[in-house]
């Protein structure tokens, strides 16, 4: 029976009452789901600003990785330099040492040729000394027998040195 | 008291050397008084002693200054005061430098040769020794195989002498000039007090007398020999005194533009060196003559000269430090 009124276009008081009703209600759920929809909106446009900021937060992130990595490759290229540097001291350092052990040896040695040298410098200057007395003596005696023999040569020949014909 | 007679040996031999040639003014007066106050001083601590005088190359028609000092010193026994009259040829054959007039130190050596004491002072005869010097030999201390250095304070030379006492001596404001001496050698003046036992001092041979073309540093250059011999060199701790600068000082400036020429020789002769005298060193070859009371005549001969030029007789200290080694 329900159908032909339908049909008709008829509905009962009580059909329309709960038509009413399920208006009402629809309206009240449409209003809600309006309601709904309006903080779906404003909590869209939240997740919205969210997701920008972290969007932006990702692309900070992303950018800070970048130069994080940037920098750990800088790190890494400067850790290997400083290592490179590093085995550049060590190796300069055992050169260093290497050099410091053969100039102290040499300093040693240069050290005892010195005191060598210094004592030498002492004979040879006590022996110089020693000589120029010899020579002083040779010189002096060569003087005295010069005299005596002027004396001498003098006396057997009858000449007088004031006359310029001695000797 | 010296010592006396045919006694043991003195404790101290003095040699000096002079002539009676009035050298540096009043040569005898200034002699005679400073050997007749260390004579007392020496007597006064009871020191035995000997007085040793070497009259070298005396000159002609003049008194012997020997026989001048035995008259002065006519109280004191023959054997404690000896006199070595040398033969002036002596000065003609040894001579290397005909400015020298007076080898000081060969003469010296005469002394050394034969003296009788424990210990020989070789000095000067215008000397006189301090009170602590008679101190030290009053302890008799000394030790063999030390050479003992006193410096010589230089006293201003216009003082009255006539009467001359420790007074005088020890006035600080009689000292012109203190002869500071200074180790290792403590030479400066060093032939107005030689102090060494006689033992070593002859073994030393005495001074040099290979090289007698100076007589100026043969004093220090007998220090050298001792030090290169390993023979301590000490100051005894008290001074010597003197009557004015010396002839020395008082000539030294003539020759500054020529010192080759000087009396004494070149002062800049290398007197580092060291020397060994000969066997014959001190004219012990000559022979000997009394010819007054402890009088003793060095009489010429050929023998008792050793040869004009001796080179071995020259060492470097350093050689002989390798030689002996």
């Amino acid at each position: 029976m329900k159908r032909p009124r339908r049909i008709l276009g008829l509905v009962p008081a009580s059909g329309y009452d709960a038509l009413d009703e399920q208006r009402a209600k629809a309206e009240a759920r449409a209003g809600k789901l309006a309601q709904q929809l309006e903080e779906y909106k404003a909590n869209s446009r939240v997740w919205k600003n969210k997701a920008e900021d972290a969007l932006g937060e990702l692309r900070k992130a992303q950018e800070a990785t970048a130069t994080a990595q940037k920098q750990l490759r800088q790190t890494e290229k400067q850790r290997d330099e400083h290592w490179k540097n590093a085995q550049k001291l060590k190796e300069d350092s055992e050169k260093l040492r290497r050099l410091q052990q053969e100039r102290a040896a040499e300093l040693l040695d240069l050290k005892q040729r010195l005191a060598d040298s210094e004592r030498d410098l002492v004979v040879a200057r006590e022996q110089l000394m020693a000589i120029e007395v010899k020579l002083d003596i040779l010189e002096g005696a060569a003087n005295v027998l010069d005299g005596r023999t002027r004396e001498l040569v003098t006396r057997r020949s009858g000449l007088g040195t004031e006359s310029g014909t001695a000797v | 008291m010296m010592s006396g007679g045919a006694g043991p040996a003195p404790y101290l031999t003095i040699i000096a050397t002079g002539r009676n040639d009035d050298f540096g003014g009043d040569f005898n007066g200034r002699f005679f008084r400073a050997l007749h106050f260390n004579h007392q001083q020496l007597v006064a601590a009871g020191i035995t002693h000997e007085f040793v005088f070497v009259e070298w190359r005396p000159i002609d028609r003049r008194p012997l200054l020997a026989s001048l000092l035995a008259d002065e010193f006519a109280e004191v026994s023959s054997l404690s005061l000896r006199s070595f009259v040398v033969d002036p040829a002596y000065h003609d054959a040894l001579s290397l430098n005909p400015r020298l007039q007076f080898q000081e130190f060969i003469a010296k050596n005469v002394g050394i040769r034969r003296a009788r004491g424990e210990f020989v002072l070789t000095t000067n005869t215008d000397i006189y020794f301090s009170r602590g010097v008679i101190a030290r030999l009053k302890e008799a201390a000394l030790k063999s195989g030390v050479l003992y250095r006193a410096p010589r304070h230089d006293l201003k030379s216009a003082l009255d002498v006539s009467d001359i006492g420790w007074d005088v001596l020890e006035d600080e404001r009689n000292c012109e000039v203190v002869n500071a001496i200074r180790p290792p050698l403590f030479t400066n003046a060093s032939g107005d007090f030689l102090l060494l036992d006689r033992q070593t001092s002859q073994q030393l041979r005495g001074f040099n007398e290979i090289y007698r073309v100076a007589k100026i540093h043969i004093d220090g250059n007998f220090c050298v020999k001792a030090y290169a011999s390993d023979i301590p060199i000490v100051d005894i701790g008290a001074p010597v005194y003197h009557v004015g600068r010396g002839t020395l000082h008082a000539m030294r400036s003539m020759y500054n533009a020529s010192p080759g020429d000087a009396p004494w020789g070149d002062i800049r002769w290398k007197s580092d060196v060291v020397y060994d005298n000969g066997d014959g060193w001190g004219l012990g070859l000559a022979p000997e003559r009394e010819i007054d009371r402890g009088t003793t005549f060095l009489a010429f001969d050929w023998h008792a000269v050793g040869p004009m030029v001796d080179l071995r007789g020259v060492v470097s200290p350093g050689v002989r430090q390798e030689r002996a080694l």
